[in-house]
């Protein structure tokens, strides 16, 4: 220690007095850290909340077998006559399956006490004590019956079943809230199960979900969902080409146009995305349905006259990438006019001194400095169509049949909306991971093709 | 010791000494919630509010002072108001009162969202009594009775008379043809035979002859047993999956297409443009339930439906099946969220809404049947001609799809079979192996397939 102290303070003679300069340095930096922190903390809660939990929730949700049967927050162990003839068919001994399913209601001094204990009248007890005792019933609907004829019973038909309970000696149909309270009650009617039939007991009544992989495996296996990838993979480019081209065609064409003229057109442009979601499909609607306006229009011309939107697959596909290709277009068109605006005027003005068309000037000076907002655009409204349904919902609702049906869409229908209420949650996140990995791969290959750390290299010289 | 209770919570004996001294005034707010409710449908709810006024003035003439107040929420469709139901349970914000499919008794009773509805009522006393035992058994699931019938209906099919006149059929040969359909001597291929003939002799337009249900809906279910399927195994209670009777469902309707009498685009139609196409006279044969006929009275404009439209069961498809409908009634359930006597209330007040009088209001307004057998004394829905013939002519016939925590997972398969099929995605034989597979995976020794 000593050597190295003399070594240092021969080396740098000054350190002694550093401390002292470098301390508030320090603790600015600190305090600077510190105040950095607290200006991104609301963001940083922000994504967690709303960005990190709920993928997080999705990837834990896949890999579960959560329906609206399940539930969400846990299930309970319920043994039903469902339940006891499984376990029958799975070769169950008769004693203990009789013991499972077996309801008894006794009158003796046991369950009378126990009945005074959850505070049936003392009156209505005495005639139960005094016509029933000792007598056994072999259904609640029997005893029910009997005690409906005492002038004490309760009025209430609910108070009247309450005191019921208290006689009632069965595990059938009662739900057990964890597995302690089930094996207790299972141990009570039949002492003498097996720990390996317990087990099976208790896994059959379990009402809750559990972990497992199947939903991947049945994604894997079943052709739907080929055909609903293929659908979405259709969708996907055909509706970003569609998007980014008419875009960039109608931002050139503002462009060029005069002031006034391009400022109306370019609002009258961004009526698509201005309009609400489902005004903007229940117009569609009107246009493209039976006697709507095309309907109308192609009787007129002697075209086929029917419902354009549900009526056929391709006129179904040309109606769903239009009504989406319109919104993501008008998007498009602000960036990419915005970013117009960002070239130089004096590069095109020497451009036509040097007698470039258009045309050339397009190609070989625009579309060059464009490439950073094609990019984004590109990527943008690809993650955005990969993971978008509601228009789709709204217009075609995935049909005619199920040929207008995307990823996202079956996703939600599965987890979240469909006729017969059968929810699975479990299989809908899985589905909805999946989209994500696919939005993943899909933001890489644009970032690749684009050459995005080219773009956003530092530059090699300082300006 | 070997007796175990039924947990019985603290203000059970609250209840018990509440019931002696019975001058405190009780506010109960009882919230209602109800799916597939159009305004003609509206008594599902209203009924439970005139319920409420019944049972305040039976309070009061005990000397109770007994306020409740009821609130209600209806969904026209199904779907979305599933979909609030679930998540609600997930919240624990349920009402009180759900009314909705006697399929989700289930589901919702597996993940404890209801609670069994005799636990609360009393089924030896009117007006329970007299409701029909088939409705009870289909309210009923695992050896409980969960929900009280709202309503009964029957799956209807359909011909129109001028239609079928124009092709030659004589007045005594419509009249006859209920009767053919139910003996099984007129089957659903003769019945294309039929609509064909009427594209063909330009007595409908093309692809107008059959108008089967454009969405989703047990109606399917109705086919699958026309060509001989059974949804569930009568022995061990397990779904059946019928392969023969599935290809042939199919068959029929990617038949239908390739005739050219239903297009291979229907799936999806929809409902208005189907309502008004049948009441302007627009279809050949087509397939609905009674409730439809209120509707096309009441909000399509149509005005002599018994001098236009012939009914029947819905055909057999072969001889291994039979002709056939399905009930598919609605049912009031008690949610378990709230408190006991919350849900106490509530169910006193779906017995009451239950009584002939009450009940036949929505039995008439809505063309639903009746739902108890003192209902057909009550003059108002005795009088009403559709509502008789339906439940003298269809309702025997009728049977209902199971209650079955997985029917939704096979229900569903059963359909995207269907418009795989239909639509030409797939061939019938990809289709049925698709929707086996997919059930088989799922539900696995749940599951027969035969």
């Amino acid at each position: 220690m000593t050597n190295t102290a003399s070594v240092s303070g021969s080396l740098e003679p000054d350190v002694t007095a550093r401390p002292a300069r470098s301390e508030p340095r320090k603790r600015r930096y600190r305090r600077g850290q510190l105040f950095g922190l607290a200006m991104l903390a609301p963001t940083l809660i922000f994504v967690s909340v709303f960005f990190f939990a709920p993928i997080i929730l999705t990837a834990v949700t896949a890999f579960t077998n959560m329906t609206s049967a399940t539930g969400i927050t846990g299930g309970a162990y319920l043994i039903t006559p469902t339940v006891v003839r499984e376990l029958q068919q799975q070769g169950f001994a008769p004693a203990l399956v009789q013991a499972l399913e077996q309801q008894v209601i006794h009158v003796d001094d046991a369950t009378l006490a126990a009945a005074r204990e959850a505070g049936v009248a003392e009156n209505f007890l005495a005639d139960i004590a005094a016509n029933l005792s000792g007598r056994q019933f072999a259904s609640e609907r029997d005893f029910e019956r009997e005690l409906k004829q005492f002038q004490s019973r309760p009025r209430r038909i609910r108070d009247l079943k309450l005191a019921i309970e208290p006689f009632t000696e069965s595990i059938l149909n009662q739900r057990f809230g964890n597995r302690a309270d089930a094996t207790a009650a299972v141990y009570s009617v039949a002492p003498d199960v097996t720990p390996a039939e317990l087990d099976t007991v208790l896994k059959n009544s379990y009402t809750g979900w559990v972990w497992t992989t199947e939903n991947f495996a049945k994604l894997s296996a079943d052709k739907e969902s080929l055909r609903v990838f293929l659908n979405t993979v259709f969708y996907v480019s055909t509706t970003l080409a569609f998007n980014v081209l008419v875009a960039l065609f109608m931002a050139l064409a503002l462009f060029y146009l005069p002031p006034t003229t391009g400022s109306v057109f370019s609002a009258l442009w961004l009526l698509p995305r201005i309009t609400p979601v489902v005004l903007y499909a229940v117009m569609w609607k009107w246009f493209t349905w039976d006697n709507g306006f095309i309907a109308n229009l192609a009787g007129y011309l002697g075209l086929p006259s029917f419902n354009y939107m549900k009526g056929s697959v391709p006129t179904a596909w040309t109606i769903v990438i239009l009504v989406n290709g319109f919104v993501g277009a008008s998007l498009g068109m602000i960036l990419f006019s915005g970013a117009l605006r960002a070239i130089p005027r004096q590069q095109l003005w020497a451009s036509e001194v040097d007698g470039a068309s258009r045309l050339q000037q397009v190609r070989c000076i625009i579309l060059p400095q464009l490439r950073w907002p094609i990019m984004f655009v590109t990527c943008y409204q690809a993650l955005s169509l990969v993971g978008s349904y509601e228009q789709i919902w709204l217009t075609t609702n995935g049909g005619p049949g199920r040929t207008t049906t995307v990823w996202s869409l079956e996703a939600f229908r599965t987890a979240l909306l469909n006729y017969s209420g059968n929810l699975q949650y479990g299989m809908g996140a899985a589905m909805a991971l999946v989209l994500v990995a696919g939005g993943l791969v899909v933001s890489i290959f644009f970032l690749r093709l684009f050459r995005f750390n080219d773009l956003v290299e530092k530059p090699r010289i300082e300006l | 010791m070997a007796i175990l209770h039924k947990p019985v919570v603290a203000f059970g004996a609250v209840l018990l000494g509440a019931a002696a001294v019975n001058a405190m005034a009780e506010d109960y707010t009882i919230t209602v919630w109800a799916g597939g409710t159009n305004q003609t449908s509206h008594y599902r709810v209203d009924a439970i509010v005139m319920a409420a006024e019944l049972l305040e003035r039976e309070a009061s003439v005990l000397g109770e002072d007994l306020n409740i107040t009821v609130e209600s929420q209806v969904w026209s469709g199904w779907d979305d108001f599933k979909q609030a139901v679930t998540l609600a349970a997930e919240s624990d914000t349920l009402p009180n009162i759900i009314v909705s499919g006697h399929e989700d008794i289930g589901p919702w009773s597996q993940a404890g969202a209801i609670r069994p509805i005799e636990d609360y009522v009393d089924f030896d006393a009117w007006p329970l009594n007299q409701l029909y035992d088939n409705l009870i058994d289909v309210a009923s699931y695992n050896g409980q009775i969960w929900g009280i019938p709202q309503d009964a209906e029957s799956r209807v099919f359909f011909f129109s008379k001028p239609k079928l006149k124009a092709i030659g059929y004589s007045d005594a040969q419509i009249n006859n043809l209920s009767e053919r359909v139910r003996s099984g001597d007129y089957d659903l291929y003769d019945m294309l035979d039929d609509v064909k003939k009427m594209q063909d002799e330009g007595v409908v337009e093309a692809g107008m002859g059959f108008a089967p249900r454009p969405t989703n809906g047990p109606d399917y279910w109705q086919f699958y047993q026309s060509f001989g399927g059974e949804m569930v195994d009568a022995d061990s209670g397990k779904l059946v999956f019928d392969e023969q009777a599935m290809t042939d469902m199919y068959q029929f309707f990617v038949d239908a297409v390739d005739m050219g009498v239903v297009p291979r685009t229907y799936l999806g139609l929809e409902w208005d443009d189907w309502h008004r196409n049948v009441a302007a006279g627009n279809y050949g044969a087509w397939h609905g339930g009674t409730w439809h006929y209120s509707q096309w009275t009441a909000s399509f404009g149509l005005t002599d439906f018994f001098d236009n439209v012939s009914y029947s069961l819905i055909p057999a498809g072969n001889k291994a099946g039979h002709a056939n409908a399905i009930t598919h009634p609605l049912v009031y359930l008690l949610s378990s969220s709230g408190s006991d006597d919350d849900a106490a209330i509530a169910a006193e007040l779906i017995a009451i809404a239950s009584e002939p009088r009450i009940n036949s209001l929505h039995a008439v307004e809505s063309g639903h049947l009746a739902i108890g057998a003192d209902q057909v004394t009550v003059p108002l829905y005795a009088n009403d001609y559709w509502t008789s013939e339906a439940t003298e002519k269809l309702l025997p016939y009728a049977n209902a799809i199971p209650n079955n925590a997985d029917f939704g997972i096979y229900w569903d398969a059963m359909f995207q079979g269907l418009e795989a099929a239909w639509t030409g995605a797939s061939s019938v034989e990809q289709a049925v192996s698709a929707a086996r597979n997919e059930v088989t995976s799922a539900l696995g020794s749940g599951v027969i397939v035969r």
